[in-house]
């Protein structure tokens, strides 16, 4: 069987892409993993109060993600509630991680592919009167990474937010720059976007397709004005009607993980079907987002593309309205910072607990229990996992596009990795 | 690097398919190596790149000892972690996770879990002689007090006093042997030093015991802990992934003026 093999670059962590073909038809198109550590091995038997530390080391892009959602889950386990105060300056954390990433996703990843015939290899090589874009590009991402500083304690690997609240308040010099910093990016940020806009309907001009449009369930954890801190878990059915919304530990009830063959990833299932997370997911299921700026985006996104929409070049779009959202939001809650307890008294005991968090690529979920003080099992659902079915399935539509009887149209690489780009998938928390 | 622009315009990224498309490795002048050497393919692309490269710099814990999956090597995990993940068709696992200069020569290290965009830069322009605060001490700024705690918090037990010294309250702090320059953000925010930059200039030759006894002599100097609390202690896994970082001399020798 004929065997096409593409790597990817311009994605967090190390994939390829495979496809086979028999006799001019294209038979598979798989996403493969190609790392691996081995996280829910080496932390049986580590003291539960070290998770924090620890988890966040699943992926230097998304370490706020999971050091949250590992303290989350060991509130559950010691039943403990955050002070209000505390849950804010968490949220604004996860702001700044979703600011940094939707900012290297749109900027850094996906939109070098869009001018011309080819794209280009990275957008340091844009020219003209695009010159400027890296630069601009990091000076928005670089916002997302102060944020998570400030919020965070530290910039990866935070250390702020510890079990029962955070560790100390937020400097008040460091709030005032920041929202300054904040006020003067966005006017960059919405313009960058709007270009990006544009060379988006360039391509989608050329090539005439926003890839696979197949009606999907999506899946997120969130409501209007939500700051990415996860809560219940929703799903949308293809037809756009919300069919489920569940708490975090009821999870095993709907999701489903399954290994996949030649690859370091598992896959998640709702009820057996395959399901979409990450920007477009949490869209489709918001009417509407709640700051000013991003929900002019969000009714000019719906008017050309309808509510919810499925082709999947639009979870690039979708990126950019939630890049503008995440700042005014942050800007916003700069302005407020509450009074008040940040650290809830408890006393570690053991038990079994979940946390969840929407991280950039949807919701995170960490399952541990604990005995003796120890981890006895540690379960990751990945928000990429959520994606791999549909990422597969999205290839399958590109492949099909691109390969003919007799030949193979060279766009079918460029394609493939445009497909995998719009899911924006993250490798090393994938397998972790 | 992202974190950092100065460097645009000054040197050119010509290999990091993270951020960019290329379809072989570049002859560079520079090599920035992260993560550890896991399976037969980073193993291969390791060398491949090393042979094309001037200088060769390994970034970050993963790079310099395997970092966080050298928990992995436990035997009870480890053998439970082949069976269970072997899969056809993908890059192989190596029977033990390896740091980068197990396999190819390495010039100089920049330690840290993370390492900041500020010691990048130093790594990249600055001067050989750049000195940086000997410990994070230094960098801290919390004030020692006359208070001796008789026995050990939790790693985020209870609410830390901002202005105090970690270890007056109690808490298992490191900084006073761990390489500064970070400007230690984590006891800034109230959490004590768990070691990511690795031993200071003193202790980095010599054998990790001499660190963990250095670290007791502190407790021992400024609380009533009992000594077995902080030895044990000091074994915790959180540690444990940054103290070793520098220990395995059965590999080679990595001397303090290649370590930034």
């Amino acid at each position: 069987m004929p065997t096409l093999t593409f790597p990817l670059s311009r994605i967090e962590g190390h994939a390829q892409i495979i496809i086979k073909l028999t006799a001019g038809e294209v038979q598979h198109a798989t996403l493969q993993a190609t790392e691996l550590r081995g996280f829910e091995y080496f932390l049986q038997g580590v003291p539960a109060e070290q998770l924090p530390i620890i988890v966040a080391r699943i992926c230097g892009v998304c370490s706020t993600a999971h050091h949250l959602a590992a303290i989350k889950a060991l509130e559950a386990i010691y039943q403990v509630e955050p002070p209000p105060a505390a849950v804010y300056i968490r949220e604004l954390l996860m702001l700044g991680q979703l600011i940094q990433n939707q900012a290297t996703s749109l900027f850094l990843f996906t939109m070098p592919d869009f001018p011309g015939s080819e794209g280009l290899p990275s957008m340091f090589e844009f020219g003209g009167d695009d010159a400027n874009i890296a630069r601009r590009a990091l000076e928005v991402r670089r916002v997302g990474t102060e944020l998570i500083g400030l919020a965070g304690g530290q910039f990866i690997h935070p250390i702020r937010a510890v079990t029962g609240g955070v560790s100390s308040p937020l400097p008040e010099d460091g709030v005032r720059a920041l929202r300054e910093r904040i006020a003067s990016v966005l006017p960059l940020a919405c313009e960058l976007f709007e270009r990006y806009w544009e060379l988006f309907q360039g391509l989608h001009d050329r090539i005439g397709t926003l890839g696979d449009d197949t009606p999907s369930h999506y899946l997120a954890s969130v409501e209007e004005g939500h700051a990415y801190y996860g809560g219940n878990l929703r799903v949308l059915d293809p037809d756009g009607v919300e069919q489920a919304s569940f708490a975090p530990h009821e999870y095993q009830r709907y999701l489903t993980e399954q290994p996949v063959e030649n690859s370091y990833s598992n896959a998640t299932l709702f009820n057996g079907h395959v399901m979409r997370a990450n920007s477009l997911a949490r869209l489709n299921l918001l009417p509407r987002l709640g700051t000013p700026i991003a929900d002019i985006y969000m009714l000019r996104f719906q008017r050309e593309w309808g509510h919810p929409a499925h082709a999947i070049l639009l979870f690039d779009l979708a990126r950019g309205i939630e890049l503008v959202y995440c700042l005014e939001k942050a800007l916003e809650m700069l302005e407020h910072i509450p009074d008040g307890e940040i650290k809830a008294p408890y006393t570690p005991r053991d038990g079994e607990g979940c946390g969840v968090v929407e991280a950039p690529r949807g919701p995170l979920i960490h399952h541990f229990n604990v005995v003796n003080g120890l981890v006895e099992k540690a379960r990751f659902i990945i928000p990429t996992q959520h994606n791999i079915l549909a990422i597969e399935q999205a290839l399958m539509v590109a492949a099909r596009r691109y390969v003919h009887g007799d030949r193979i149209d060279l766009e079918l690489e460029r394609a493939v990795g445009r497909v995998v780009r719009a899911f924006d998938p993250c490798i090393s928390c994938a397998t972790h | 690097m992202l974190d950092a622009q100065e460097w645009i315009g000054q040197r050119r990224l010509a290999y990091m398919p993270l951020v960019l498309t290329a379809d072989e490795f570049p002859p560079v002048d520079t090599l920035l190596v992260s993560g550890a050497v896991r399976t037969d393919e980073d193993l291969y692309r390791l060398r491949a790149a090393s042979k094309r490269a001037g200088e060769l710099i390994a970034v970050g814990t993963c790079a310099i000892s395997g970092g966080v999956a050298n928990l992995g090597d436990r035997d009870e995990v480890r053998d439970l972690f082949f069976s269970a993940m072997e899969r056809r068709h993908v890059p192989r696992l190596l029977p033990k996770l390896r740091p980068v200069d197990a396999i190819v020569r390495v010039d100089r290290y920049l330690p840290g879990c993370p390492p900041m965009p500020h010691l990048f830069m130093l790594a990249l322009f600055g001067s050989p002689d750049t000195r940086l605060a000997a410990s994070v001490c230094i960098d801290c700024g919390r004030k020692k007090t006359k208070e001796r705690p008789t026995q050990l918090r939790g790693l985020q037990e209870g609410l830390p006093d901002p202005g105090i010294c970690l270890i007056n309250q109690g808490y298992l702090c490191i900084g006073a042997s761990t390489r500064g320059g970070c400007q230690a953000p984590c006891t800034k925010a109230g959490n004590p030093c768990v070691g990511c930059r690795g031993p200071s200039d003193s202790f980095i030759s010599r054998s990790s015991d001499e660190w963990f006894n250095a670290i007791r002599k502190v407790f021992l100097r400024m609380t009533d802990i009992p000594s077995e609390e902080i030895e044990r202690e000091l074994h915790a896994p959180h540690l444990s992934l940054f103290v070793f970082q520098f220990a395995d001399y059965t590999v080679t020798t990595r001397r303090p003026e290649q370590v930034l």
